[in-house]
């Protein structure tokens, strides 16, 4: 009867597992988690690393709208300001001119401010850096090739997304969709802290 | 299905074999105490329930197909709403606008899986324990069994069970001779048991597990796989990364830096379709030219994606979906700057004529335009339409807007839309350009030029890691059932007692197999006998009246047909 | 390569002669029961060549007597209860019991001997397959493909599938008693084939290119038309069973009619049995072959597109016939009924939901 009894259990813990399993991934399956990828994300939403704790940003080099290479080592020593945005993208348009007064308030405090336009033709960029007045060069990137190297160390997931990296080429920190002035002199200020 | 604890010695509860088991075991709960938990577990390992379940699982998934489904086509979901503004609300509740994802057919398949494995596991442990019992003892008169052949032979009897069983043993059958076990003191005939067909239970149990099998390849595929879709537009390239990607539905374990890296630029896309013949404007052939890396700085290769030929990177496949086409346009502003040039998806309203609606957005000179695109376009009653799905002829009618598109404002929208409460139309009625002709806006508003077209693809990017193992799942159930079908379970005794009169001895050879799926036992029986009587020499059929036994064969003829249960003929 | 009009023609004119000499056929099917030969003379005809040990459906009428009526409910399928050996008096199965079979007579021989209607009937039917079968292939030459690549071309395939395998079953189990039903339902599909659904010769679209069409609908093909063989039957034995239910409570005689001439219930419960369950692994075979090439063409090799769902209930319903042959009170009609609502369900997707439920699938080129 033992084995008998053993053999009970065995098939009742089966049939348990099978329902129990098979409910917790029924829901799991059942996801909430798909997004449009290529959306855009119309509300900030910021990541910071602490000091130590920082990735380092992969370096790229790159041409930018007006045809000059970039490279991002050649800011070492500045903190950078990169910003990912697309001429198409109302999110990106809704953003610039924060942007533009950070980089107005922060450029001469030895703060770089770079774009990475994605998905664009020049024509399409060059056309809305001009009727909002960008003054910082932007990375001509329709392939979305420099997001894919910095996707290895940072999720870049949504345009807009800006990053922060600081003196030392390590990401300091991250917004996630349209940023807004208090986030950004936030992140500045931490990225400036770098021991 | 009988209880699972205490199968008697000399009963096997349940049959092998896909086509058969016990009888629905809706056994009232007995009168010890604990009486329901054993209740609802007959009721769930009853072959009725799985009946039941099995029709349940028919039943619910036929809404599925009726009913459009927020998995495939959303699209046709929203139209679904706006058509029965009554009824839609009511069934979303129900869910059955993703029927395959609602909890109820979860259920459903649960309950019928829990069923399925509160059958099989047993039945695993009753087969181990069958395949290490020996087979029963050969019964005394075996000519009381279905199939049953007599012969004389001049052997004694031990010796013609010798070659009997060297015979069957020949034939891969599990032997038993008497004196194997103690119970067969008082036995002392010579006879011996064989017995064959394990593998039909084998198979049984081998192609219910499988589905379990196929269950849980899908389940890991949809935790950790990904699909995605991109729209690519000839000279564009893109890497797999979230940003890019159109679509994006990852499964719950799956983040973004989980994606491949590869990167893929369209060179171009050819479409053929047949321009003669009652089949005319049907598509004959689609091929995408793409170059692509596997990783950042890896070489670049080509690959032409077809229909049905993806691209495999990295185990990730990469498909054609669909075409349209883009035309390119150059809008200028007032002060005659370029705001915008892009080829421009526009998306087929029409799939066999490939008439086309888009949208051209140039915010920076504050203009838009609606278009309606002809890849070989006629005028009818000056309504442009298309006639044949190649760029023979394109042509594009635009509507201009001048106003604020409303991007500036941080709200998304569509790229295939345009927001015109904010804007007016810069003329009462559609313009129509040919490739190369510009339209100079009246009002000094800027201008558009239809440069030239180019097309664009729809490409799905998926991974799935419960691919392959679905598969060989699947093959395994497959032959799993052909196992069960066509093996038959079967035993053959054959006893020997000596002959009336003479040295020899009255061979008698008997058989039995559980039903038979595909027929042909009594083929196999037959052949079985004659080839144990002829294995050993000076054997005959037996003379008719020996013992009165039925069955007898008649030299020379045969019973009549329907006699079969009338003793002696 | 564009279609070559000569073998299309072919084809159209083959098919056109299959369907006429499959009708006369039937036609003579029909002369037997009218004016052949009554079972048992022809049964003690061929009793020195037939052995009782083999499954002589031919001989035997639905309504015989108390005698076989009372062998066949255990031979009517698969007994409970297994046990360790017979001491309990044969849970397994019940079979027949004789001496070692002598060889069996040549099935054509039977049918020799069996009377000039049969002999006309099977002969036409054969000459018929032969054509339908030079049509299946001519259609192929014409278009350079597997001939199968639309509803018309479907249809004239599994008809041709469903006709041979009647032929095998008349040979195996001497089942020309059957022929007016199961050739007469092939001769109703073709007619429907030839007159609404008709398709003429073409290329195939780009997503039908590929050598799985060869694989997955041929296999599908295939499993039609065996189930539809199972259906024609499985209707067959509800009319038997109705029959022998009517003897057994003493509302009919047995006589020599119509319903005499087909085999009894339960040899066409068994012969059912064994052709659904030829088909059921085709058909499974089908749907993995089906899923591989969607995963090849769509990029998912499930998506509950509504011919696979179908094709799916399909599945489920046939195998819950199977699970209903083994469970008790669900045995004899109800089974078939679920048999019945399997195939229903099969034509339901082939005919219904491939024309009218735009999915993925939508290949009939139906128009």
């Amino acid at each position: 009867m033992l084995r008998a009894r053993r053999r009970t259990v065995v098939t009742v813990t089966a049939v348990v597992a099978v329902l129990l399993g098979g409910a917790l991934a029924a829901t799991l399956l059942t996801e909430g988690g798909g997004t449009a990828g290529g959306g855009t994300a119309t509300s900030g939403n910021a990541v910071t690393y602490q000091a130590g704790h920082r990735p380092l940003a992969p370096e790229f080099t790159a041409t930018s709208l007006t045809g000059t290479t970039i490279k991002l080592s050649s800011y070492r020593g500045k903190t950078v300001v990169l910003n990912f945005w697309g001429s198409w993208c109302p999110p990106c348009r809704d953003e610039a001119p924060t942007l533009g007064v950070l980089a107005q308030q922060y450029g001469s405090q030895g703060v770089a401010f770079l774009g990475d336009d994605v998905g664009d033709t020049a024509a399409n960029a060059l056309a809305f850096t001009r009727s909002v007045h960008v003054s910082y060069p932007s990375i001509n990137d329709p392939g979305y090739a420099v997001v894919q190297t910095f996707s290895q160390v940072a999720p870049v997931s949504d345009t807009p997304t800006t990053v922060v990296i600081d003196k030392t080429g390590h990401v300091a920190g991250m917004v996630l969709g349209a940023v807004s002035y208090g986030e950004m002199t936030t992140l500045l200020h931490q990225a400036a802290v770098t021991s | 299905m009988t209880d699972v604890q205490t199968p008697q010695p000399q009963q096997e509860a349940v049959n092998g074999g896909a086509g058969e088991a016990a009888g629905g075991g809706a056994a009232e709960p007995p009168a010890a105490s604990p009486g329901w938990p054993r209740w609802v577990w007959r009721q769930l390992t009853s072959m009725r329930t799985a009946l039941i379940l099995l029709f349940l699982l028919a039943v619910c998934s036929i809404p599925g197909s009726v009913l459009p489904q927020q998995g495939s086509d959303p699209a046709a979901v929203q139209q679904y709403f706006g058509s029965h503004p009554g009824l839609a609300p009511w069934l979303n509740h129900l869910g059955l606008f993703n029927v395959f994802a609602a909890p109820w057919f979860a259920a459903v398949y649960l309950l019928l899986f829990a069923s399925l494995v509160g059958c099989v596991v047993p039945r695993t442990f009753r087969l181990v324990g069958s395949a290490r019992t020996p087979p029963p003892r050969a019964p005394r008169n075996l000519d009381r069994l279905p199939h049953s052949s007599s012969y004389r032979s001049a052997l004694p009897p031990a010796a013609a069970v010798d070659g009997a069983a060297a015979v069957l043993a020949g034939q891969r059958f599990r032997l038993r001779r008497p004196g194997q076990r103690g119970s067969d003191q008082q036995d002392r005939g010579h006879w011996v048991s064989a017995e064959k067909g394990y593998l039909r239970e084998v198979g049984n149990l081998l192609f219910h597990l499988s589905l379990l099998g196929v269950l849980l390849s899908i389940a890991a595929g949809g935790l950790f796989g990904y699909k995605a879709d991109k729209l690519l537009v000839e000279g564009q390239s893109f890497a797999d990364t979230t940003s890019a990607l159109d679509e994006f539905h990852p499964g719950r374990l799956v983040s973004g830096s989980d994606l491949a890296p590869f990167s893929m630029t369209l060179n171009k896309f050819t479409a053929g379709y047949v321009t003669s013949g009652e089949s005319r404007g049907q598509p004959s052939d689609f091929d995408a030219d793409v170059s692509y890396a596997a990783s950042p700085g890896a070489a670049a290769r080509s690959y032409h994606i077809r229909i049905n030929d993806p691209l495999s990177v990295d185990s990730v496949k990469v498909y054609l979906i669909g075409h349209g086409y883009a035309p390119e346009f150059k809008v200028t502003g007032p002060n005659g700057s370029v705001a915008y040039q892009a080829a421009t998806p526009f998306i087929p309203a029409n799939t066999g004529t490939l008439l086309s609606d888009g949208v051209v957005k140039a915010p920076d000179a504050s203009l838009g335009f609606e278009g309606v695109f002809v890849p070989t376009g006629i005028s009818v009653d000056g309504t442009l339409q298309s006639i044949f799905p190649a760029a023979d002829n394109p042509a594009v009618s635009l509507i201009g807007y001048s106003g604020n598109l409303g991007m500036d404002s941080g709200q998304s929208q569509s790229v295939y839309q345009l927001d015109t409460t904010a804007m007016s139309k810069v003329s009462g009625s559609p313009h129509l350009l040919l490739p190369g002709q510009t339209w100079t806006l009246p009002g000094g508003k800027g201008s558009i030029t239809f440069v030239g077209v180019k097309q664009w693809v729809s490409l799905a990017v998926t991974y799935d890691p419960g691919q392959l193992p679905a598969l060989v799942c699947g093959i395994l159930a497959l032959a799993g059932l052909l196992l069960s079908f066509f093996v038959r379970r079967r035993r053959v005794f054959v006893r020997a007692v000596p002959a009336v009169s003479g040295t020899g001895s009255l061979v008698t050879v008997g058989g039995l197999t559980r039903s038979d799926a595909s027929g042909g036992f009594e083929e196999e029986f037959a052949e079985l006998a004659a080839e144990i009587a002829a294995a050993e020499p000076g054997s005959g059929p037996g003379t008719p009246g020996q013992a009165g036994q039925a069955g007898q064969p008649e030299p020379g003829g045969s019973p009549p047909p329907g006699s079969r249960t009338e003793p002696g003929a | 390569m564009s279609v070559n009009l000569g073998f299309a023609q072919a084809s159209n004119d083959f098919l056109i002669a299959a369907l006429l000499i499959y009708s006369v056929a039937v036609l003579a099917f029909a002369g037997d029961y009218a004016f052949g030969r009554p079972r048992r003379a022809a049964a003690k005809a061929a009793a020195p060549a037939a052995a009782p040990a083999v499954a002589e459906l031919a001989t035997v009428g639905a309504g015989a007597p108390a005698v076989s009526s009372v062998a066949e409910p255990a031979t009517a399928g698969p007994d409970p209860d297994d046990t360790a050996g017979p001491a309990s008096g044969g849970p397994w199965e019940v079979g027949r019991q004789g001496p070692v079979p002598e060889r069996r007579a040549g099935a054509f021989r039977s049918i020799w001997a069996a009377g000039p209607w049969v002999r006309a009937a099977v002969g036409l039917s054969a000459l018929g397959m032969l054509a339908h079968l030079v049509a299946v292939v001519t259609r192929g030459l014409a278009v350079h493909r597997a001939p199968w690549g639309n509803m018309y071309e479907f249809i004239t395939a599994l008809t041709c599938v469903a006709a041979i395998f009647f032929g095998y079953i008349v040979v195996r189990h001497r089942a020309w008693t059957l022929g007016v039903f199961v050739m007469g339902a092939v001769v109703l599909a073709l007619g429907l084939a030839e007159t609404i659904i008709y398709t003429p010769a073409g290329p195939l679209v780009p997503a039908l290119q590929s050598y799985w069409l060869s694989i997955h609908v041929t296999a599908m093909t295939l499993a039609t038309g065996i189930f539809f063989v199972a259906a024609v039957l499985g209707i067959l034995y509800l009319v038997a069973e109705r029959y022998r239910a009517r003897i057994a409570a003493g509302k009919a005689q047995p006589g020599n009619g119509l319903l005499e001439r087909i085999p009894s219930a339960a040899q066409l419960d068994k012969l059912t049995y064994r052709t659904a369950v030829f088909g059921f692994p085709v058909w499974t075979f089908g749907v993995i072959a089906g899923a591989i090439w969607a995963d090849q063409a769509w990029g998912r090799y499930w998506g509950w597109d509504p011919v696979e769902t179908w094709a799916f209930i399909t599945w489920v319903i046939y195998a819950a016939y199977l699970h209903a042959r083994a469970t008790a009170g669900w045995r004899g009609a109800r089974a078939h009924y679920i048999q019945l609502l399997g195939f229903a369900s099969l034509i339901t997707n082939m005919l219904v939901v491939q024309v009218f439920i735009t999915g993925m699938h939508s290949y009939a080129g139906v128009h």
